[in-house]
């Protein structure tokens, strides 16, 4: 009885140091990772389509895709990552305000059932650049 | 056999034409044999392998297996780096001027086996990134799947793409295979197609260990039996509740919960040996970006001969690995006060050298045990080989066999068991090196390995 009660405390404890936020995904390195190319995400988690509309106050951009519709919030924690493998360049941060409609755009949602749910606060935001001259920032239409 | 009489024959052409011919028709025979249909896992783990030891993914010359060779069980120390010719792709940083910044640090590298990650990004590429030793990869099969999803890498966070395993490879050509720190793929490198992604994942999974033991074991030596004594009590050695049955899951009574990350007060060790050369070593904060500080539990059984221990190397041998846990390092971190919290004194974890001695002996006989399991099917297999493929199993047991005696002797261990491991290997050399005589050496070497087992723990 006494080992349990010990065992529980210790469970207790160590379980609130032990890691618990989801070990999903090092994000380091999904910077470099062309749209469509992350391994296990790529329109299985995440969803690839065009952006149709961006709302600037409410920080949400609507993609259409092959299979469908999404919106996605922009938050704080947001990654805004600027794809230009196609431009052979090295990949970049960007920002919402990179962000035109008609970008090619892959994001994934914080949620694991964003794309089922089609909506919610997007944990990273791939866009493609095929312009030579874009930086971040610049981007044009 | 009188060889003089050998050495005097004269040989005739027809007698050449016989011999010729008679192993023309056993090679025919041989080949035209029934063959079973191919194995697919087999194949995919085959593949994985061609591409983990031979595919540079037109990068910098690396490959997966520049950090993890097959020959130090997966992993580097300094030892095996000493061996390196100075032109091999591991030293990249010392001859390729692109990446002779902030790419590695060779003084890190040669004196520690510390490897350059990057891990909370790439944007100051001079003063972000962390030193970490080179995890091996086996028994990946038991130590990757956690509730919270898969743990790769020192800690658990590895992995682009979806964190998994078989998304590793990705990060790693991104990381370290890159001809420049412009990292763009189709450029610098080119990544792994999903095709080589579900090889390697496949050929991972069947290194070493497919399952956990289950202690405790039944074994002979007296210091090795305490010391797994002391690893199993949760109120004295604790080492069990992190390491289950020695590997690389947690329960805390509750049922086995996975593997799960830890802050066990590493980072704050004193006297790091990187950190006493004056080289750059930022502070590691472990999983996240921002990190946690927490680290990913490794397993345990192949611990003995694939030191140096913990994320930053900083501890060479295993029985400084287990003193680790006595010091306030430990005993001041999360995990050591919330093991004292639970203790009914107190206390973390305290053990006298002696406790200390016999629980890193218990870890150098399970080692040595499932070296001498690997050995066997090493030796096993190759029975059914022929040329090459059965040569570099018998390599790769020798290999195995050499780890178990310098386990066995490195903690004073049963001497007589070592003295059979010897034999096993001499045999082994031998069967390598013969033509005719290779099964019968090599299932006397079998013998001798089994010998070797009987000595370190009872045999149903």
């Amino acid at each position: 009885m006494k080992l349990k009660r010990v065992m529980g405390v210790v469970a207790t404890g160590i379980w609130l140091w032990s890691g618990m936020p989801s070990a999903h995904g090092q994000k380091a390195t999904e910077i470099f990772i062309p749209i469509g190319q992350s391994p296990g995400l790529s329109n299985t988690i995440s969803v690839i389509g065009t952006i149709e509309t961006l709302d600037p106050r409410g920080h949400t951009i609507a993609i259409a895709g092959a299979s469908g519709g999404w919106s996605a919030t922009i938050t704080g924690r947001t990654k805004i990552w600027l794809d230009k493998s196609k431009l052979r360049l090295t990949n970049e941060k960007g920002t919402f305000a990179d962000l035109r409609r008609g970008q090619l755009v892959e994001v994934k949602y914080e949620d694991p059932e964003g794309r089922s749910k089609a909506k919610g606060p997007a944990d990273w935001i791939k866009v493609q650049i095929t312009e030579p001259s874009a930086k971040a920032g610049e981007t044009r239409q | 056999m009188d060889y003089r009489n050998l050495m005097s024959w004269t040989v005739r052409p027809q007698v050449v034409r016989s011999v010729v011919s008679a192993f023309s028709v056993i090679i025919t025979v041989t080949s035209c044999a029934p063959v079973s249909p191919p194995d697919p896992q087999a194949t995919l783990i085959a593949k994985g392998k061609e591409i983990f030891f031979n595919e540079r993914f037109n990068g910098n010359g690396r490959t997966c297996g520049t950090c993890h060779p097959l020959q130090n069980n997966f992993t580097l120390d300094p030892a095996f780096i000493a061996t390196l010719p100075a032109t091999d792709a591991l030293f990249v940083a010392e001859f390729n001027p692109d990446l002779k910044k902030s790419f590695e640090n060779p003084t890190l590298m040669r004196q520690f086996g510390l490897i350059l990650e990057n891990l909370d990004g790439f944007d100051d590429l001079e003063n972000k990134f962390v030193m970490r030793g080179i995890p091996h990869v086996l028994a990946l099969r038991t130590s990757v799947n956690s509730p919270q999803g898969p743990r790769t890498g020192w800690s658990g966070d590895g992995a682009p793409g979806d964190g998994s395993l078989r998304s590793f490879a990705t990060g790693a050509v991104i990381q370290h295979f890159t001809k420049t720190l412009n990292r763009i793929p189709g450029v610098d490198f080119r990544l792994p197609t999903d095709e080589e992604l579900n090889a390697l994942e496949a050929f991972q999974l069947s290194l070493g260990r497919q399952q956990d033991l289950t202690l405790p074991l039944a074994l002979k030596g007296t210091v090795p039996k305490r010391g797994q004594a002391i690893f199993l009590d949760n109120g004295l050695g604790k080492c069990n509740l992190c390491h289950v049955n020695a590997g690389a899951t947690a329960n805390f009574g509750g049922g086995n919960i996975g593997n799960a990350n830890f802050n066990t007060g590493v980072e704050n060790l004193p006297d790091q040996p990187a950190r006493l050369t004056g080289e750059k070593v930022p502070p590691d904060d472990g999983l996240g970006t921002p990190g946690d500080g927490t680290f990913n539990t490794p397993p345990l059984v192949e611990a003995a001969d694939s030191g140096p221990f913990f994320h930053n190397n900083a501890i060479e041998t295993i029985e400084g690995a287990v003193a680790f846990y006595n010091g306030q390092a430990f005993n001041n971190s999360p995990s050591g006060r919330a093991l004292a919290a639970g203790d009914p004194n107190g206390i973390g974890i305290r053990l006298d050298a002696t406790q200390v001695v016999a629980v890193a002996a218990f870890l150098r006989v399970v080692n040595t045990l499932e070296n001498i399991r690997e050995s066997i099917a090493l030796l096993e297999s190759s029975l059914d080989k022929h040329g090459m493929e059965a040569k570099e199993l018998l390599d790769r047991a020798v290999s195995e066999t050499g780890d178990s005696i310098r386990v066995l002797e490195g903690g004073g261990l049963h001497p007589e068991a070592v003295a059979r491991l010897q034999e096993a290997k001499r045999l082994t050399r031998k069967a390598n090196r013969s033509i005719f005589l290779r099964r019968k050496l090599t299932r006397e070497a079998i013998e001798e390995q089994q010998r070797a087992r009987a000595f370190l723990v009872e045999t149903a």
